[in-house]
């Protein structure tokens, strides 16, 4: 196999595994919150389940939505994809055309989002509305923690690109406890928390109208358009919870080398799922003890974990 | 222990004590600031034993220690507790008393200003450390920035701070900006005066623990150190 | 008289002394908290004051003139002609707040052996920050000035008086806390040039070749936190509430003394600017901190509505001359500082002992409220108009002659421009304060005010000792004219820098 292969076979398998292990994750971070609460839980396969029954049906669509009701649901579910295929989770191989430069991901995860909103808009219902304008008061303040955090872990690599962001890291462990990256791993930590709409910004399980965000945008959408939605922001969930275990364990990864061989490709899988499994446990864990944030203390969260990329920036230039 | 990782093992420390100061201004109105200051005093306490043992000097492990156990056990558990007499209104006194006026609900400021303050104060503690870093031989001068950016931001929540005790947590911030400059570019002041100065910290810090316990006393505060030190208006010209 | 004060002191001598002078005021404080006896806990803080100036006195004439500096404590003290000066300040002053402060009503109140204990340690710590030649060890002892006092500030109790505390000491932990940085930035400099020291004596005679950047940041953060404790503007907010609230005999030292012994620690500061560079960072924070210290003085008196708040400010006015002379240089200007700041502590301690008198008398210490004086309680009017006179600078007050030499000193070195705004200041100040002295003391008596209650405390205030003040007040008027003291000054100016 020459290189290029082996690079795309490593792209395609780390795409199927996060779409695969996505719903999983997700059924993780509600069993291990059941138990928390005492309850038995619905088990691990319940998402997947739900896809499938979701998958199956016709959807719906209320009066007056346009175009962007059937668009928006595709879209978010192609830049979840997109994001799988970029972003190093099995591996830090990608396809040389298309890098997973920190601008071209970030671009990814904006599109996602604002295909979100305007699939909340869309039918013009009260609720989706505030939804939308919530997600994306969050989005604008998240992106440029997002921007500024990988910046700062960027600047001892020298390059933008995540995954010689994670390769350097794995080469150097010093950079790990280094505390720009320290600094700067915390502030994406807070950034995808906000990012993917979990507690203490967003409840993901309510549908209580004066604090819901994410689902008030979904409310509207059902069958396979749910779906598509659905599996697209656990995906975002998926690829972003990994990239920050990438990012703290970096061991494990299937580096890029010239290409990397199935072993190690095997070992790449073992790992990442291994890691974003406790990650998600870790996540579950802290939203049991967490109340969700009223939305205009929000900012004030968002603006510190921004402070906080900015540090590292600031540090990663001073201090290592 | 080689340069190198006294080097990497400064600048973990330096980063950790940055990083409480800024949970530090983070913190809601609720939560408590022990965890953190603790967090900042054993930073600074291992900072102290690294430089200690990067330049061979044992006295540091002494000044070490008690840096351990002041900054990063007595002053924190001060800080959250109300020493000598609970509040006990004088009725004498109270007859006296003007009637406050208070919201009913007491909203806290956004904290957005003083993170992103904070921000700028951190910027303004690299450029001025540049020149004292040029001078400190060792490992250490790189971290040195972080000290005086504690001293900032340490400053900026005393400013700040509406409530006893707010004010007394930025005060031990400030300290340790400057405690940390001390061992950074110095490697610790003379024993003697580390000891007297651990010593007025110390004490500075139970006067205005009882000071702020009197205070709510006099403005008839429900919780301790619940005073809104806005209120305290009456002198001035 | 002077030749036999002139006579150099033994070695072992002097280093007893200073340890005298040290522990004297610490024991007094220890004996009134095992003691507990009534005669103990009202006399132990003149005791003190009597030691301290003893010790110093007699340090002064044994290290002026020529006299080696006494040094123990492994070189961490060392009394040279500036800390023996400084002593003799803390000394007088001290004796005259706490001897015209005896209260017996205090001595026999619950807390009155708290009081006498803490302005014991007070004045040890004043005297530990006076004779320490480190630097740190310095810092700690004005640092400790700030603890002894924050209870005294609050001692009244109530709303104000704890207010009053509270930014005290935050504001003076703060200011203070800078001028540690201060410290460790110049022990930074000094280490980096070989030879890591605070010792004031060894940085200035052994002028280490310093990094100028970093040795001027550390000395100007130095000297603006200790002139915060030393009530300059734009760090003197702390002043005004701090004094206004405290017992009077606290007002009269914090204000006399306090402010005098701070702003040593600044003078040491400017002398190592001027000897390790070229000195204009420090002389320029002086200068401008000085001139706006009479600026805001000079605002506020004039609008002032409370008598002890007159008192603080008029005392930011005076660190403001003080500071200006410092900044001037020079043997003419700085002799007339070292006066200044003896004049001052006397006169001031005087007038706020009176201040305090004139409270327990009126019960109240708006101006507006207090008539008539002289007429109606001379006992309490008339000194109190004497001290507000001394104060003003109104000849034979020793101040005029300070105020006059520092103009004269000023104009010679081409700080023209400067002492015309000194000049214009004074005299606001001047009117704003004599207006209201005189409001208070002269014209006719008022009828008698309402029921008698505090009549205890009045007649306490009635029959107070006015030996003190009368002492202080004519100390303060001829002091200037004492032939042994030129020799004596001429020494402390040296050791600024001044050349004789």
């Amino acid at each position: 196999m020459s290189g290029e292969v082996r690079v795309v076979v490593a792209v395609v398998l780390q795409t199927v595994v996060v779409v695969v292990a996505a719903p999983f994750l997700v059924g993780v971070l509600r069993q291990v919150r059941a138990r928390w609460e005492g309850r038995v839980g619905q088990g691990l396969l319940q998402p997947w389940r739900d896809l499938v029954k979701l998958a199956r049906k016709e959807p719906l669509q209320a009066n007056g939505s346009t175009v962007v009701a059937w668009v928006a649901p595709v879209v978010v579910l192609g830049s979840g994809l997109l994001l799988a295929a970029l972003v190093p989770t099995v591996t830090t191989a990608g396809p040389a055309r298309l890098p997973a430069d920190l601008f071209v991901v970030v671009s990814v995860l904006l599109v996602g989002t604002v295909a979100l909103g305007l699939l909340g808009l869309d039918a013009g219902s009260a609720f989706g509305g505030m939804g939308s304008s919530r997600h994306l008061t969050i989005a604008a303040l998240v992106e440029p923690t997002v921007l500024l955090a990988v910046y700062a872990l960027s600047v001892p690599v020298g390059s933008t690109a995540l995954g010689p962001i994670v390769e350097g890291r794995l080469a150097d462990p010093g950079r790990v406890v280094a505390p720009a990256g320290v600094l700067a791993v915390v502030a994406l930590a807070i950034a995808v928390v906000a990012e993917t709409a979990r507690i203490p910004v967003d409840n993901p399980s309510t549908h209580l109208e004066l604090t819901m965000v994410h689902e008030a945008m979904v409310l509207e959408s059902s069958g396979r358009d749910l779906a598509a939605v659905e599996l697209g922001s656990w995906l975002r969930l998926s690829v972003l919870l990994a990239l920050v275990a990438n990012l703290v364990v970096p061991w494990g990864v299937a580096t890029a080398g010239d290409g990397p061989g199935l072993p190690a490709l095997a070992v790449g899988v073992v790992a990442v799922v291994v890691k974003t499994a406790v990650s998600g446990v870790l996540l579950a864990t802290a939203e049991v003890f967490m109340a969700k944030l009223r939305l205009f203390r929000v900012p004030e969260l968002l603006t510190g974990s921004f402070v906080l990329a900015f540090l590292a920036v600031t540090g990663s230039y001073v201090i290592g | 222990m080689s340069s190198g990782d006294a080097s990497q093992a400064v600048a973990v420390l330096a980063g950790l004590e940055l990083l409480t100061a800024v949970l530090l201004a983070w913190r809601g109105p609720a939560s408590s600031p022990r965890g953190p200051l603790a967090v900042q005093g054993f930073a600074l306490a291992g900072l102290v034993a690294v430089i200690g043992v990067a330049e061979g000097e044992p006295v540091l492990w002494l000044v070490a220690l008690l840096v351990a156990v002041l900054k990063g056990v007595v002053l924190p558990t001060l800080v959250v507790r109300r020493p000598g007499r609970t509040a006990r209104p004088d009725p004498a006194r109270a007859a006296v008393a003007r009637p406050v006026v208070r919201p009913a609900v007491v909203r806290g400021r956004s904290r957005v200003p003083l993170l992103l303050g904070a921000a700028g104060l951190v910027v303004v503690a690299y450029l001025a450390a540049r020149p004292v870093a040029r001078v400190v031989t060792g490992a250490t001068g790189q971290a040195l920035p972080v000290g005086f950016a504690l001293v900032l931001v340490g400053f900026a929540l005393l400013a700040t701070g509406r409530r006893s005790q707010s004010q007394l947590v930025g005060f031990l911030v400030l300290d340790n900006g400057i405690a940390t400059t001390a061992f950074l570019a110095t490697g610790g002041v003379p024993l003697v005066v580390e000891l007297g100065v651990s010593l007025d910290v110390l004490l500075v810090v139970l006067v205005l623990q009882v000071l702020g316990s009197r205070i709510d006393t006099a403005f008839g505060a429900g919780a301790p150190g619940g005073t809104d030190l806005d209120q305290l208006r009456e002198l001035h010209d | 008289m002077a030749a036999v004060l002139a006579s150099p002191l033994t070695a072992p001598l002097g280093v007893a002394l200073v340890w005298v002078a040290l522990l004297g005021p610490a024991l007094c404080a220890l004996a009134v908290l095992l003691l507990r006896r009534r005669a103990v806990v009202l006399v132990a803080d003149v005791v003190a004051s009597s030691v301290v100036l003893l010790c110093g006195v007699a340090l002064l004439a044994g290290v002026a003139d020529g006299g080696a500096a006494v040094v123990t404590a492994g070189g961490l003290l060392r009394v040279d002609p500036l800390a023996g000066y400084l002593l003799v300040v803390v000394g007088a002053v001290a004796l005259t707040a706490t001897w015209g402060g005896l209260s017996p009503a205090r001595a026999r109140s619950r807390r009155g052996g708290r009081y006498t204990a803490l302005v014991c340690l007070f004045l040890a710590a004043m005297v530990l920050a006076v004779v320490a030649d480190d630097l740190g060890v310095t810092w700690v002892a004005v640092e400790g000035t700030t603890i002894t006092t924050a209870f005294l500030v609050g001692f009244a109790g109530g709303r104000r008086a704890v207010e009053a505390a509270w930014k005290y000491v935050v504001l003076a932990s703060v200011g203070v806390g800078i001028a540690f940085l201060g410290l460790v930035l110049l022990y930074a400099a000094t280490r980096a040039a070989g030879d890591p020291t605070l010792s004031w004596v060894r940085l200035v005679t052994d002028r280490p070749a310093v990094d100028p950047t970093v040795a001027r940041m550390g000395l100007l953060l130095a000297a603006l936190g200790f002139a915060t404790k030393a009530g300059l503007a734009p760090m003197h907010a702390w002043l005004p509430d701090a004094h206004s609230q405290a017992p009077a005999p606290v007002s009269g030292l914090m204000s006399g003394v306090l402010l005098a012994v701070a702003f040593g620690a600044v003078l040491r500061i400017q002398r190592l600017d001027a000897v390790l560079l070229d000195g204009t960072a420090v002389r320029t924070l002086l200068l401008v901190g000085g001139l706006l210290s009479l600026l805001v003085a000079a605002v506020l008196v004039v609008t002032q509505r409370d008598v002890k708040r007159m008192l603080a400010y008029s005392s930011i006015e005076h660190m403001g001359l003080v500071a200006v002379a410092a900044a001037v240089g020079g043997r003419l200007a700085l002799a007339a500082m070292l006066v200044h700041l003896l004049v001052h502590g006397l006169a001031k301690a005087s007038t706020f002992v009176m201040a305090g008198r004139v409270l327990a008398v009126e019960r109240t210490t708006t101006i507006a409220d207090v008539h008539g004086l002289v007429r109606s309680a001379p006992r309490v009017g008339i000194p109190f108009l004497a001290g507000a006179v001394t104060l003003l600078g109104l000849p034979p007050s020793g101040l005029f002659l300070t105020e006059a030499a520092l103009v004269v000193a000023g104009l010679r070195a081409g700080y023209g421009w400067a002492m015309a705004i000194v000049l214009v200041l004074l005299l606001v100040v001047f009117v704003g304060m004599g207006r209201a002295v005189m409001a208070m003391t002269l014209g006719a008596r008022p009828e008698p005010a309402g029921p008698p209650e505090a009549v205890a405390a009045a007649t306490e205030a009635l029959t107070a000792p006015l030996v003190p003040v009368v002492l202080a007040l004519t100390a303060a008027c001829l002091l200037v004219m004492a032939t042994p003291l030129a020799g004596t000054l001429d020494s402390v100016v040296a050791v600024l820098g001044g050349a004789p």
